[in-house]
């Protein structure tokens, strides 16, 4: 249909105004209010998730990656504060990395939306049931499902415009993130025993906390006797923090 | 044709008002509105938050995403979490833009569908399909532009008319936008509020806009209402009765008592009018 066609130029234009022309007889300097504004109200979507990647990457090397998302990506998501996921998903899968960008920008857009994403999650709508006074080693521990166990290459938390790193450590970061009781977004940094435990207690709902530490012990070519004391200390901090809400009944 | 219930004024709810809400909600409010595309699935504070006051307000919702001028099909996944969302707050009407805001992906802003007789058609019945699944009428609302597509042909009236009639259903009048659009595009803003159906309007819309030059406008919403715009909304009440309306604010939104002023302005002018219909009568 005709006027179908026109609105395919229109927007194939606001997304490419450098590359793709206008529709016939739309005067310039009224397509370009479209251009800006569609371009700039994206752009703020982006910014408000990710401060530090702007700070970092500056405004020019900036504008180019939103730029490049907004004539590239096709997002299906009617709901605009996901708009920072879409993003993440496309510099992790469609976005050629430039030469001039940091290697550790796909990581450091994830540690930055992790906290809008929990922010905002209804992974708590209904809750299994669970006791928060429960023996976290003989019965089965539930992690609180507005959490995230991360692990990335690059020490994100630690990225600044005055720390930006252009090899990785060799050390991995490890970090808990999750919603308190207060609702408000906690990130701790852990080491890799513990991101391991956590992962073994998020993929066996089933097995006590004992179960786990054996399995985790196993991993480690330990003596479950060995790591119980630990576990159970880590897993008592996590409780009272809120990174676990209890043992399931 | 019957409206939901609906009065007086009405404010939108946004997160950044949340904190003053919280200690009181002003009398002057009548209701509030939202878009759900901003608490569909959402938890946290924040849902937290909403349910006090759906719980205690008449809530309307007004939505962003559904392009109903879009190119891909209708996404009906939307429209039934919006269909659950309302029953779940107890919302009974549900309006949308006349516009598109998506090609093959959502571009997140709205976009002037070209008026042509095809556009209506095809508007129209996605509109219908609309109205199947939510099984309730749902109201649209005339669009603020910037470009007249080349390929239009017809003014926007005789559009937003021919599409109502084809659809059979409300309409989401905004007041600000007939401001904006007739200082874009030269007419007169009055003639055109002549030309409305009456007796279609569920709800109107009152807001800001920034004047960028003196022969376009740019509707913001960040901005106070200005007096040729509160004057249109006393003309449109004369022209096409009191109706419920609702002050929008998206950006640099003032403090809650600030915005108050604006809301209890909307309340004065419909007083106003309602005292003077009673008077002739």
């Amino acid at each position: 249909m005709d006027f179908q066609q026109y609105q395919r130029e229109f927007t194939a234009h606001i997304r490419d105004p450098r590359n793709v022309s206008r529709p016939k007889g739309v005067p310039a300097r009224l397509m370009k209010v479209y251009n800006g504004l569609l371009y700039n109200n994206m752009e703020g979507f982006l910014l408000s998730c990710f401060p530090v990647c702007r700070k970092i990457l500056g405004k020019r090397r900036w504008d180019r990656v939103v730029r490049a998302f907004f004539r590239d990506h096709v997002s299906h998501t009617p709901y605009f504060r996901q708009i920072p996921e879409e993003f993440l998903k496309y510099l992790q899968a469609e976005w050629e990395h430039p030469d001039d960008i940091p290697a550790f920008l796909p990581e450091l857009a994830h540690y930055e939306w992790v906290e809008l994403e929990l922010d905002t999650s209804d992974r708590d709508t209904n809750l299994p049931a669970h006791d928060p006074t429960g023996d976290l080693l003989a019965e089965r521990p539930l992690l609180n499902p507005v959490s995230r166990v991360l692990a990335y290459r690059w020490p994100v938390h630690r990225l600044s415009p005055r720390f930006k790193p252009s090899e990785a450590p060799t050390q991995p970061t490890f970090a808990l993130a999750f919603r308190d009781a207060d609702m408000h977004v906690r990130f701790i940094l852990i080491n890799s025993a513990s991101a391991r435990l956590l992962n073994l207690v998020q993929d066996n709902p089933d097995a006590t906390g004992r179960e786990i530490v054996t399995l985790l012990a196993q991993e480690m070519a330990l003596s479950p006797d060995v790591l119980l004391g630990f576990a159970h200390s880590l897993m008592q901090g996590f409780l009272a923090q809120g990174a676990i809400l209890g043992v399931r009944v | 044709m019957t409206h939901p219930r609906l009065s007086g004024a009405g404010l939108g709810f946004r997160r950044d008002l949340i904190p003053a809400l919280k200690s009181g909600v002003p009398e002057a409010i009548d209701f509030f509105e939202l878009a759900p595309e901003n608490w569909i699935d959402l938890g946290g504070r924040y849902a937290r938050d909403l349910r006090q006051f759906t719980e205690r307000h008449p809530f309307v919702c007004h939505g962003l995403s559904l392009s109903l001028g879009g190119l891909t099909p209708l996404d009906e996944v939307l429209l039934r979490k919006i269909k659950a969302f309302m029953a779940e707050h107890r919302i009974s009407l549900y309006t949308e833009h006349l516009s598109y805001c998506s090609d093959h992906g959502h571009l997140y802003d709205l976009l002037p569908i070209p008026p042509t007789e095809e556009a209506v058609k095809y508007v129209a019945a996605r509109i219908r399909r609309v109205q199947d699944i939510l099984e309730q009428k749902i109201a649209i609302e005339n669009a603020s532009y910037y470009v007249a597509a080349p390929i239009g042909e017809m003014d926007e009236p005789t559009f937003i008319n021919a599409v109502l009639q084809e659809a059979d259903c409300w309409l989401h009048l905004d007041v600000n936008n007939i401001y904006v659009n007739s200082v874009n595009f030269k007419f007169d803003p009055v003639d055109y509020l002549r030309r409305m159906p009456a007796e279609r309007i569920v709800y109107m819309h009152m807001a800001g806009h920034y004047q960028e030059a003196p022969d376009l406008i740019i509707d913001t919403h960040g901005a106070d209402v200005i007096d040729p715009v509160w004057q249109l909304l006393d003309t449109a009440y004369g022209l096409l009765g009191v109706h419920p309306t609702c002050l929008e604010r998206d950006f640099n939104i003032p403090p809650l008592q600030v915005l108050m002023q604006e809301v209890a302005r909307i309340a004065e002018i419909q007083s106003n009018r309602l005292k003077q219909i009673e008077r002739a009568a």
